[in-house]
């Protein structure tokens, strides 16, 4: 029986978190003396504060959760920070309209008063709120260099936090007793522990990330950015987000040398955090041991190489050095999810055949226990060795007592038979949705030629569930609403796989009794 | 004073992979970046940059070649 009362001292936790988010990005507001956008961002955290406070105070202490409230928990809480977290955009952009006096708001005309204005709708400001927290990148903005500082890093620091996880950041910083951090941990996508301790697993993810942060941005800035670019693109690259604060993301330089420098810092955050603590404490050989890394790194090596190939083959590009420019660094940016672009909208310019290759890129993702979305490399293995293991056990007598080798570990049939199972679920669950968000979009984006084709369906689809933000074009601001609610239920369900999230409208579908 | 008592000295020191030099190295990170945005770009400032993100990765590769020696 769903108890949703359970729910609610944990949702209040992290609405607390948010508004301590809110309260940082007061302090950009000010170092940057954007004053006019000051009271929105108090009100954008006091709201939050408040009902997160109510919830944890009302509901009193912590309660143990077993894995259906840790589930239900991770959906809400995913769903209720991102609403809450759409309060910046939406604050900020009538802020702006409204004009009030004292505030000395600017004034916005042309493009920056779209990209801006299109946050006075509550769906836009949502959509991008959710599509930062979940790390994907897809944007209502039209032109990201106008957006005033504050919401520009508000973008980026939402996907800094939600790159690691919003039940990781409060874990770390509001310690809860009792072992119901470990199943909550566990319900946002993540598995492995790095020390015995969930709190201490956490603050040493965190300490990872912020130390990897530090040397993203000192990498970045190397390369020719901008300090304040620095600033963002390394939070956002690092943690796979992908926003930009460019009106052409990444394209906008047109820099070989920060193309290439981006390369790291978007495959650091493809690797698994207990993989990043063990090479930093020099057992290098996890480059190769780990099967995740290793699958990684040989998949951005053929895909990098196959989609430089079919650029090359087509003429898409004036040289083969520029075809391996513009191709490997979308496959890194697909792969990694982080959804960077260096080469426009695909829609247009690439052939289907390098589009497909990058959306399947999506649709894998990296290593689990990373940044990234997507089914991710240990699935795929799962998937992958699982089936050539049933194919060999036709030839080999029923006596034979054999062991599924995966990741180092040896498996009898029933364990080999629960961890394919677990692979096959999660990657049949992503086939359907993706198919069924692509038939919702067939049905309301206008595709005939001139526009939309069914690749570039597929491709922003796989974008959105896959949390990776690669654009084919469809998405912005004049979207029809219906595609924006679906893209806003794909990156919900993408960053947290699936499951919670139908565990949850179970939940809620019983608690209203929608069966009867 | 304790530089423990620093919050983020503390973080720095007790959360990480036990090993004094990264800590360093994750000490340093605030006021590597802080010094590239307030100086801007200069033969100093590249230098700071070019060192922090070299010595890190010179350390990383040290660190691996001596423990994976081992």
């Amino acid at each position: 029986m769903v108890e949703f009362k359970l729910l609610a001292h944990d949702l209040g936790r992290m609405l607390q978190a948010l508004s301590l988010m809110m309260a940082a990005t007061v302090v950009v507001a000010l170092i940057w003396r954007e004053f006019y956008a000051v009271p929105a961002l108090i009100i954008s955290g006091l709201i939050p504060l408040a009902i997160g406070s109510s919830l944890t105070s009302y509901f009193g202490g912590t309660v143990e959760v077993g894995k259906l409230h840790g589930m239900m928990i991770a959906a809400s809480g995913w769903f209720l920070v991102a609403v809450f977290g759409s309060l910046p955009f939406y604050l900020v952009a009538w802020t702006i309209h409204l004009d009030p006096a004292l505030l000395n708001a600017p004034d916005l005309t042309g493009r920056a008063a779209s990209t801006v204005g299109a946050f006075r709708d509550p769906l836009n400001a949502f959509f991008e709120s959710m599509s930062g927290f979940t790390g994907t990148g897809l944007t209502m903005t039209d032109d990201e260099s106008s957006l005033p500082r504050s919401l520009q890093w508000w973008r980026s620091f939402i996907e800094w936090i939600g790159g690691v996880g919003v039940i990781v950041l409060t874990t770390a910083i509001l310690a809860r007793p009792g072992s119901g951090s470990l199943t909550l941990y566990e319900s946002e996508a993540r598995e492995e522990k790095i020390h015995p301790s969930i709190i201490s697993t956490v603050r040493t993810i965190w300490w990872i990330f912020l130390l990897f942060t530090f040397l993203s941005i000192t990498l970045l800035w190397l390369a020719g950015m901008p300090a304040w670019d620095a600033i963002n693109h390394g939070m956002t690259g690092l943690s796979t987000g992908g926003f930009s604060i460019t009106d052409n993301s990444i394209a906008t330089y047109d820099s070989p040398l920060i193309d290439f420098a981006l390369f790291p810092v978007m495959i650091l955050g493809g690797i698994a955090f207990p993989v990043h603590y063990l090479i930093l404490q020099g057992q290098l050989r996890n480059f190769y041991t780990d099967l995740q890394t290793r699958w990684f790194f040989g998949f951005l090596a053929v895909g990098s190489a196959a989609v430089t190939w079919l650029l090359n083959r087509q003429d898409t590009y004036e040289s083969t050095f520029a075809a391996f420019r513009y191709g490997a660094f979308q496959f890194v940016s697909a792969l990694s999810c982080t959804g960077f672009q260096t080469a426009g909208s695909l829609g247009p310019k690439w052939p289907t055949e390098a589009q497909l290759a990058i959306a399947f890129a999506m649709s894998i993702g990296a290593a689990a226990g990373s940044t990234v979305g997507g089914i991710k490399l240990i699935r795929v293995a799962t998937f992958t060795k699982g089936t050539l293991y049933r194919i060999q056990g036709v030839f080999v007598p029923d006596t034979v007592v054999r062991r599924f080798r995966l990741d180092g570990r040896k498996l009898d049939d029933a364990e080999a038979a629960r961890e394919i199972e677990e692979a096959a679920i999660i990657s049949f669950l992503w086939v359907v949705f993706l198919s069924v968000s692509t038939l919702v979009l067939l049905l309301v984006l206008p595709i005939e030629p001139g526009e939309f084709t069914l690749e570039n369906v597929i491709f922003e689809v796989t974008s959105a569930q896959g949390n990776v933000g690669l654009s084919s074009g469809i998405t912005g601001p004049d979207m029809p609403t219906p595609a924006k609610v679906i893209f806003l239920f794909n990156m919900w369900i993408g960053r947290l796989e699936i499951i919670p999230v139908l565990v949850l409208l179970r939940g809620l579908f019983q608690k209203f009794n929608v069966y009867e | 004073m304790n530089p423990e008592q620093i919050p983020f000295v503390r973080f720095a020191a007790r959360f990480g992979v036990e090993d004094r030099v990264l800590a360093a190295f994750m000490l340093a990170g605030p006021l590597v970046v802080s010094s590239l945005a307030l100086l801007g770009r200069s033969a100093v400032t590249s230098v700071l940059a070019g060192a922090y993100v070299g010595l890190f990765v010179l350390y990383v590769a040290y660190r691996g070649v001596a423990t994976d020696g081992e």
